[in-house]
């Protein structure tokens, strides 16, 4: 077995259904699974599954589709020649993988970070470039 | 106690001016009192760092051979105003480039005047006997140029709301990306290091004010356009040789699906010259309120859910509706910060000093909204009646509606007329196409909606965003009231 992180983030909804989709998919494959841990925030629904090995590619792929990220992790680089500082990417992100420290500069947490790519676009400056 | 700008200037010559920051001041006082800090604080210093869309500036090339007088002129493929005379020009920072639309702007061609970098200038002109020349594509740098003035007839505002978004898509605003469903919150402003917020009588703040402006001297020279100092929204009309400036604090930036501006560092001295001053400038985060506003709203005056002060919005999370909201700002503090630290060190250096303004800043302009002759049409003056379907029926009925109707769009309901879908003739010409005979294979049951009060700019809005050509038009209780097509809007 093998254990995937699945993660709806809340600015990748489009609509309250889309929070079924994450079990509907998976029910989809017609297999027995544990679910090893079940949460829902103010950022969006994360699922800690524990699927057959040999489902893993199929069970990823379907998920990804729509828009559910799935084990990712430090997909993104931030420029600090381009960053200012100002903070528009943090509320966009779901894990709190970027923040301000203690002298309000932006800091990234890649191990944090989940690759939905939320806040690439949300810089005004272009500082934030996929990995 | 009372002090004079003579006296504290007298001090920074003598190299013993004793100058903090507003951040700092907040514990000076809370330790010593007012009344000492006002005896041994001569001078607060101020800052702040955000997206101030009011920005631009006046620049002067200098005359071609043959003279030429602009009608049009682009810099770096973004178009410039040109209505003063033959070589003078106004590049506002929201201006998008032609070319490169909403990636680039008049603030990033402002960011890279300042840095050195060299600037296309391509212009043209309907020629005069003393203008002959018609066009001119050519190059030039800052120091290539005669006059390059900052000039902003809004920044610095004394606060800012907090933005929010109650509707069910994600909205690009001018307070960046904000999420369906309150899923974020943005605001902008210094808080304790706010230049306004730190005299709000505007005792010490006008016209001739010496001020840190882009990294350079600048000068407030009168109150700022949308000023209204009665319920804390003051503004300053600013200037400054560009010349002087550094790109640190003068940064292009793009607001994905909203446009560009341009961030400028801003700080004010204020000289404590009383008691009253010293109180004022230590104005906590906490004291400073400001409206969450939301943006799902698209009107002039959108819902304010609650009042909320600076030091919540600086916790990284708010309380909205009983829930925690993720919030950031989207103004730099770190820099602010850097701003009041650096006004600070040229005044202890004795390379900045205080002048009283010839006019404080007025406090009882109002700031009136636009007078309108034309009414605002809504989506209940041009709806028309909706052609219904009920749930149950089958797709025969359906088609022989669009015939008879002469419509596109059937609105699907139950019993008790609550929205339940919408089916086009398209949808029925796929069905025959794909051999479907069930409603529920073609109906599109998440329908975009619209309603009675909502302007019908909002509504049109909406179709072309969805690509779509018809609202069904529903109430409160989501029961069918009508419908708005392509067809009323033309």
């Amino acid at each position: 077995m093998t254990i995937i992180n699945c993660m709806l983030p809340f600015g990748l909804v489009k609509d309250f259904d889309d929070y079924s989709k994450i079990v509907n998919d998976i029910l989809k494959h017609d297999i027995t699974f544990n679910i090893l841990k079940f949460s829902t925030g103010s950022n969006g629904i994360n699922l800690l599954i524990d699927i057959p090995e040999d489902k893993t590619k199929t069970i990823t792929e379907s998920l990804k589709q729509n828009n559910i990220v799935v084990n990712k992790k430090g997909r993104v680089i931030i420029d600090d020649e381009k960053c200012i500082d100002c903070g528009a990417c943090i509320s966009l992100c779901p894990t709190d993988a970027l923040h301000l420290d203690k002298e309000e500069r932006l800091k990234f947490y890649y191990e944090k970070c989940i690759g939905c790519l939320l806040c690439l676009s949300a810089c005004p400056r272009f500082a934030i470039e996929e990995m | 106690m009372t002090k004079t700008y003579n006296e504290i200037n007298e001090k920074i010559k003598n190299g013993d001016v004793v100058v903090v920051t507003a951040e700092q001041m907040i514990n000076i006082v809370e330790d010593q009192g007012i009344k000492v800090a006002a005896e041994e604080i001569d001078v607060v210093t101020t800052g702040t760092f955000g997206p101030m869309c009011s920005s631009g500036a006046f620049l002067n090339f200098g005359h071609a051979d043959p003279p030429i007088k602009f009608e049009h002129l682009w810099l770096n493929d973004v178009q410039a105003y040109h209505g003063n005379a033959a070589v003078d020009c106004y590049i506002g920072c929201t201006r998008l480039s032609d070319v490169k639309r909403f990636k680039y702007g008049g603030g990033h061609v402002i960011e890279d005047l300042v840095a050195g970098k060299p600037i296309r200038l391509r212009g043209n002109s309907y020629t005069t006997d003393c203008y002959p020349l018609a066009e001119i594509d050519t190059e030039f740098t800052l120091d290539e140029i005669n006059q390059a003035i900052l000039l902003n007839p809004r920044n610095a505002y004394q606060r800012y709301v907090c933005a929010v978004n109650s509707s069910d898509r994600t909205l690009y605003t001018h307070l960046g990306k904000l999420l369906p469903h309150f899923g974020n919150a943005h605001y902008a402003g210094a808080g304790c290091l706010s230049p306004l917020s730190n005299d709000p009588d505007y005792e010490t703040i006008g016209i001739g004010t010496r001020i840190f402006l882009g990294g350079g001297i600048g000068y407030i020279i009168g109150e700022g356009t949308q000023h209204s100092p009665t319920n804390q929204f003051g503004t300053l009309f600013v200037k400054g040789d560009l010349k002087q400036m550094s790109p640190e604090y003068l940064r292009g930036v793009s607001y994905e699906q909203y446009g560009t501006s341009l961030f400028v560092g801003l700080g004010i001295p204020i000289p404590i010259l009383n008691e009253g001053l010293a109180k004022k400038t230590a104005i906590s985060d906490a004291e400073l309120f400001t409206d969450i506003v939301d943006y799902g709203i698209p009107r002039r005056d959108r819902p304010k859910p609650r009042r909320i002060n600076y030091e919540e919005l600086k916790g990284e999370y708010i309380e909205l509706n009983g829930k925690k909201v993720k919030c950031s700002s989207l103004s730099s503090f770190y820099h602010a910060r850097k701003i009041a630290e650096t006004l600070k060190e040229w005044i202890q250096d004795g390379k900045f000093y205080l002048n009283p303004p010839a006019e404080t800043l007025p406090t009882d302009t109002v700031f009136k909204p636009m007078k309108q002759t034309t009414k605002i049409k809504f989506v209940k003056d041009l709806k028309r009646n909706a052609i219904i379907c009920h749930d149950d029926c089958d797709l025969k009925t359906i088609a022989e509606k669009i015939i008879d109707q002469n419509l596109n769009h059937i609105i699907i309901t139950d019993l008790e007329n609550t929205l339940k879908g919408i089916v086009t003739s398209f949808d029925v010409t796929k069905a025959i196409a794909r051999d479907k005979t069930d409603l529920n294979d073609i109906i599109t049951k998440k329908v975009i909606t619209t309603t009675d009060n909502e302007p019908i700019d909002v509504a049109t809005r909406k179709m072309k965003l969805n690509n779509i050509s018809a609202l069904p038009v529903i109430d409160e209780l989501n029961k069918v009231t009508g419908l708005i097509t392509s067809e009323e809007l033309i």
